[in-house]
C-alpha cells in the first residue's frame, strides 16, 4: 500500500520536558492505526504537531509523497487532512446541511442548498452514514453528531482522519456503528489515525497500533498476531518488585467503608480501606474516576450507597462536614479547584480552613494567625515561594501542588482521596508527594490513591484495584499483582 | 520564633488606581475632543462643569447627596460581582426601597426615619429574594431573573403611586409630601443628609466583611473559581443568597434614603437609571467597596456639574453619560489585557 503519512523524527520540548521524543508515525492509504498511550504520553502534542497547531523542534513530515509544513490548522486541512476532536465542533442549532457548509470555500460564495442536500445524500450511503441533510444537530444523539463531523472531512476529500478518543462519548451500539463506518473508509483507501486508551477496539478496527510512553514509541504491533494481554503488556512499564510502599505485617482496623455507591457514570462500588493502608486504584482515565473521587468528597450526589468513615456515614453529609468529619481530598484538577490561582500561597492554604482558627478567631479572619501558619506550612512542607502574599499563579506546578498538600495533611485526617496528586509534576515533587502519601499511612489514616499511571498506583499502594466503566474490576494485593491480569481488568471487559 | 511578616490578601490597589486614573485622563481628553467637535470651547466647558460640582457648599452638597444612592447600591453591586453573581436588579430593588419607604411613612405616622429606612432595606432584600428563587430554583441565569424584575418592580411602584399612595389631583404620578418626622437629618456641612453617611458607613463595614471575615472570603473564592468553592466547602446556594439578600437591601437602602433626605415625597421616576448607574460604579470600583467610594463620588460630581455646563454654556448634559461610558469602557479594556 503507498504510505499516506510518514512523520520521522518528531521532537518536541515544553520547557525541560519531552513531550515528543523523536517519534516516528507512519499511515498507508487503507489503514487504521491506532495510537494508545496513557495521558500525558505524547499523543496529542503529536496531533498538534501534525496539524500546525505547535511546531515541531525536530523532525519532518511527508503527506502523500510531500513534505508538509502546516503554519495552523487551516494549512492540514487544505492538505487533505481532517480531525475529529473528542468535543465536536458543530453549531448545534443548524442543520447537518448548514454545518456542512459553515466555514467551507468550496461550497461556493452562494449556498447551492439542493446540490449540496444531493451530495450529502450520496456520501452517507456510500459510507453507511445515514444522515438526514435536514435534521437540526441539536436533536441527534452524539453518535450521530459524530458522524456530521466524518461527514464534513469525507465530502472535503480528506485523505487522512485523525479521531482523537472518537468512543469516549459514545453508547456500546454507536461505537459499532462508528467501527463499521470507519472500515468502509477504510475500503475507499483512506488512512485513519485512531487515537484510544481502549485495547478491545483497537484489536477490533485497527490493523496496526503503535503505543507511545513517555513521549516516545515504546511499541508497535501488527493486530494480526498479537493478544489482549500482550497489548497491555506494551501500555505497561513491568518492574512490580521495586515499589516504595514495602510490605507491611498487619493493617489495621477498616476505617473507609464504601458501599454499593452509585451514581450517573459510577458503581454500584464497594470496598474497603483500613487503617495504615493505602488502596491504589488504576484504570484507564475516563472510567468512573472523577465521578468517585467527587462522590467521595461531597462533591457530587450519589443516588444509593453509604460512604462510612471510621464507622459514621458521611453520604448525607456536605463538603465541609465531610472534611470536618477527617476526609482530606487532593482532587486531579489544581487549575480551577483545588486551587484560586490568583489568590495568595496563605490564602489558599487556609481556603477549606477560613472559618476555624488560627484562620478566623471571634469570627474574624486573624492575619497574624494566617501569616503565622502559612510560614510554618511553608516551611514544613518545603513550599519554595518569594512569601506567602505570593500569587499561586507564580509558582511551579509541584510547589502549587505542595500547597494542597500540606492544607489537605496538616488537617491529619482520616483518610485521604488523593486523584492524580503527582499528575504533571517533576520527579521531585512526584517523590514529596509519595512520601507525604506514605507518611500519612503511617500514622493510621486510610488512603484511596486513584492514577491513570500504573507504575505510580504500584509504587504506593498495599492493595491495587483496578476501576473500569464506572465498577472496580478487581481487587489485589500489591504482592500478588499479575500485569496481564490489570490489563485485562483495565480494558474492561473481564470480571 | 520570630514574628510572622504581615500577609497581604490577593487584590492589589495601586494596580487598580492607576488603571481606573489612566482611564478616565483618557475619557476626558475624549470627551474634550467631543465639545469643540459640538463647536463649544473645551476648556470654557470644564471650568463651568468644575465650578457646578463644587463651586460653592450648596453644590458640593447636590453632588453628595446625588452620589449617595450609587454608593449605596454599587457596593452592595461589587460584592455580588465579587461573588461572581451577576446582580443588574438594583433598579427595581431601589424603586421598591424608595416606595416602601414613603409607604412606611404614610402608613404609620407614629414610626420613626430609622423604621422608615428598615422597611425601604427590607423591600430592597426580598426584591433580590425573589430574583434569587427564581435563578435558584428554576435555574434561570441571574442577569435575566435580575434584570426583567426591575420592570416588574418599577411597573409596580407606579400602579401604587396611581392607587392607595399618589396624591389626589396632583397631575402627576407621585405621593403627598411625607410628615418632616421622617425627613432625613441634615448634617452639619454642606446641606448633605445623614444618608450619606451612612452610606460611607456601609462601605466601610463591606470592605471589612470582605477582606477580614471568613464569610468575605467564601465570597472572594466563589467569585474567583465556582469549583474552588464547591471543593472548599461554601455552597453556591448560600453565597448567592447572602450576597444578593445583602446587595438588595442596601439598593433598598438607596431608595430610601434618596426619597426621605432629598426628594421628601415618593416621585414616579426618582431613580430612573440608578440601578445601572450602580453597575457603572461598582466596574469603575473593581468591584471593591471601598473603591467604589471614589467611584459614586466621581460620577456624583461629574453629573451636577454636566448640568451647569448645560445651563451656563449649552453643552448638552448627556456628554457626561458619555464621559461615563467610556471610563467604563476604557478600565474594562484596561483590565482585559492583563494576564
Amino acid at each position: 500500500m503507498p504510505a499516506l503519512l510518514e512523520m520521522r523524527g518528531i521532537v518536541r520540548h515544553f520547557g525541560a520536558v519531552r513531550a515528543n521524543d523523536s517519534i516516528d508515525l507512519d499511515v498507508a492509504e487503507g489503514e487504521i492505526v491506532g495510537v494508545l498511550g496513557e495521558n500525558g504520553s505524547g499523543k496529542s502534542t503529536l496531533m498538534k504537531v501534525l496539524f500546525g497547531v505547535t511546531k515541531a523542534d525536530a523532525g519532518t513530515i511527508r503527506f502523500r509523497g510531500r513534505s508538509l509544513e502546516a503554519r495552523g490548522p487551516a494549512d492540514a486541512m487544505a492538505a487533505g487532512m481532517a480531525m475529529i476532536h473528542q468535543h465536536f465542533m458543530l453549531v448545534e442549532a443548524m442543520s447537518v446541511l448548514d454545518n456542512v457548509m459553515l466555514g467551507w470555500r468550496e461550497a461556493g460564495a452562494w449556498l447551492k442548498r439542493s446540490q449540496m442536500r444531493a451530495r450529502i445524500f450520496e456520501a452517507s450511503r456510500r459510507f453507511g452514514l445515514d444522515l438526514d441533510p435536514d435534521a437540526l444537530v441539536a436533536d441527534l444523539p452524539l453518535g450521530r453528531r459524530q458522524r456530521v463531523e466524518i461527514l464534513k472531512a469525507v465530502l472535503r476529500d480528506a485523505h487522512l482522519l485523525i479521531l482523537d478518543e472518537p468512543t469516549s462519548n459514545l453508547a456500546p451500539v454507536e461505537v459499532a456503528g462508528l467501527l463499521a463506518i470507519l472500515r468502509r473508509l477504510r475500503g475507499e483507501g483512506k488512512g485513519i489515525v485512531f487515537i484510544t486508551h481502549k485495547l478491545p477496539e483497537a484489536l477490533d478496527v485497527c490493523d496496526r497500533v503503535v503505543v507511545l510512553r513517555a513521549g516516545r514509541v515504546s511499541g508497535a504491533a501488527d493486530i494480526g498476531g498479537v493478544t489482549k494481554a500482550q497489548l497491555a503488556h506494551l501500555m505497561m512499564r513491568r518492574d512490580v518488585t521495586a515499589a516504595r510502599a514495602g510490605d507491611r505485617a498487619a493493617p489495621g482496623a477498616v476505617r473507609l467503608a464504601v458501599e454499593n455507591l452509585r451514581g450517573p457514570g459510577l458503581g454500584p462500588i464497594s470496598f474497603e480501606v483500613r487503617a495504615g493502608e493505602v488502596l491504589g486504584v488504576a484504570g484507564v482515565d475516563g472510567n468512573g474516576q472523577i465521578e468517585l473521587v467527587e462522590t467521595l468528597a461531597g462533591l457530587r450526589a450519589p443516588q444509593a450507597g453509604s460512604i462510612r468513615l471510621d464507622g459514621r456515614d458521611l453520604a448525607p453529609s456536605g463538603v465541609g462536614a465531610r472534611m470536618r468529619a477527617g476526609l482530606a481530598y487532593i482532587p486531579a484538577d489544581r487549575a480551577a479547584t483545588s486551587l484560586v490561582r490568583n489568590f495568595t500561597v496563605a490564602e489558599n492554604l487556609m481556603l477549606r480552613d477560613s472559618a476555624r482558627p488560627p484562620y478566623a478567631r471571634c469570627g474574624l479572619l486573624s492575619r497574624a494567625g494566617l501569616a503565622a501558619r502559612a510560614q510554618q506550612l511553608m516551611r514544613d512542607y518545603a513550599i519554595r515561594a518569594p512569601g506567602p502574599s505570593t500569587p499561586v499563579a507564580r509558582l511551579s506546578g509541584g510547589n502549587s501542588q505542595k500547597i494542597v498538600v500540606a492544607r489537605e495533611l496538616d488537617r491529619q485526617p482520616a483518610a485521604l482521596i488523593a486523584h492524580q496528586a503527582a499528575w504533571g509534576l517533576d520527579p521531585g515533587a512526584t517523590r514529596f508527594v509519595a512520601d507525604q502519601v506514605l507518611a500519612l499511612r503511617a500514622v493510621g489514616a486510610s488512603v484511596l490513591y486513584l492514577s491513570s499511571e500504573l507504575d505510580e498506583v504500584l509504587d504506593l499502594a498495599d492493595r491495587v484495584a483496578v476501576l473500569a466503566e464506572g465498577r472496580l474490576a478487581g481487587i489485589v494485593a500489591r504482592g500478588s499483582v499479575d500485569l496481564g491480569q490489570i490489563g485485562l481488568w483495565m480494558s474492561g471487559r473481564a470480571a | 520564633m520570630r514574628p510572622a511578616a504581615p500577609v497581604r490578601l490577593a487584590w492589589r490597589p495601586r494596580d487598580s488606581a492607576a488603571r481606573i486614573a489612566a482611564a478616565a485622563a483618557l475619557s476626558a481628553v475624549c470627551a474634550a475632543a467631543l465639545v469643540a467637535l459640538s463647536g463649544h470651547d473645551p476648556l470654557a466647558a470644564a471650568v463651568a462643569l468644575a465650578q457646578g460640582a463644587a463651586g460653592s457648599p450648596h453644590q458640593i452638597g447636590v453632588a453628595l447627596n446625588r452620589a449617595t444612592p450609587y454608593l449605596l447600591a454599587g457596593g452592595g453591586v461589587a460584592l455580588c460581582f465579587r461573588a461572581g453573581v451577576v446582580n443588574v436588579g438594583a433598579e427595581g430593588q431601589i424603586a421598591l426601597g424608595g416606595a416602601g419607604a414613603a409607604a412606611a411613612a404614610a402608613m404609620w405616622p407614629g414610626a420613626d426615619v430609622i423604621a422608615a429606612l428598615l422597611v425601604a432595606s427590607l423591600c430592597g432584600a426580598v426584591w433580590a429574594g425573589v430574583a434569587t428563587a427564581i435563578h435558584l430554583g428554576r435555574r434561570v441565569h441571574e442577569v435575566l431573573a435580575t434584570l426583567l424584575l426591575n420592570f416588574v418592580a418599577l411597573l409596580g411602584v407606579q400602579q401604587a403611586l396611581s392607587g392607595a399612595l399618589g396624591q389626589k389631583g396632583a397631575g402627576f404620578l407621585q405621593s403627598p409630601p411625607l410628615s418632616p418626622a421622617f425627613w432625613l437629618a441634615k448634617l452639619p456641612a454642606f446641606g448633605v443628609h445623614a444618608g450619606f453617611a451612612l452610606a460611607l458607613g456601609l462601605a466601610g463595614a463591606s470592605s471589612f466583611v470582605l477582606w477580614r471575615t471568613p464569610f468575605g472570603f467564601s465570597l472572594r473564592v466563589a467569585g474567583a473559581s465556582r469549583r474552588a468553592a464547591a471543593y472548599a466547602g461554601f455552597s453556591r446556594a448560600r453565597t448567592t443568597w447572602s450576597v444578593m439578600g445583602i446587595a438588595g437591601a442596601l439598593a433598598g437602602l438607596a431608595g430610601g434614603v434618596e426619597v426621605l433626605g432629598v426628594h421628601h415625597r415618593l416621585i414616579d421616576g426618582f431613580s430612573t437609571g440608578f440601578g445601572f448607574k450602580a453597575v457603572t460604579v461598582a466596574l469603575l470600583g473593581a468591584r471593591e467597596p471601598l473603591a467604589v467610594v471614589p467611584a459614586a463620588l466621581a460620577v456624583g460630581f461629574l453629573e451636577t456639574g454636566g448640568q451647569a455646563m448645560q445651563r451656563q454654556i449649552g453643552v448638552p448634559s448627556a456628554l457626561v453619560v458619555v464621559i461615563e461610558g467610556l471610563t467604563m469602557l476604557f478600565v474594562l479594556a484596561a483590565a482585559a489585557r492583563r494576564p
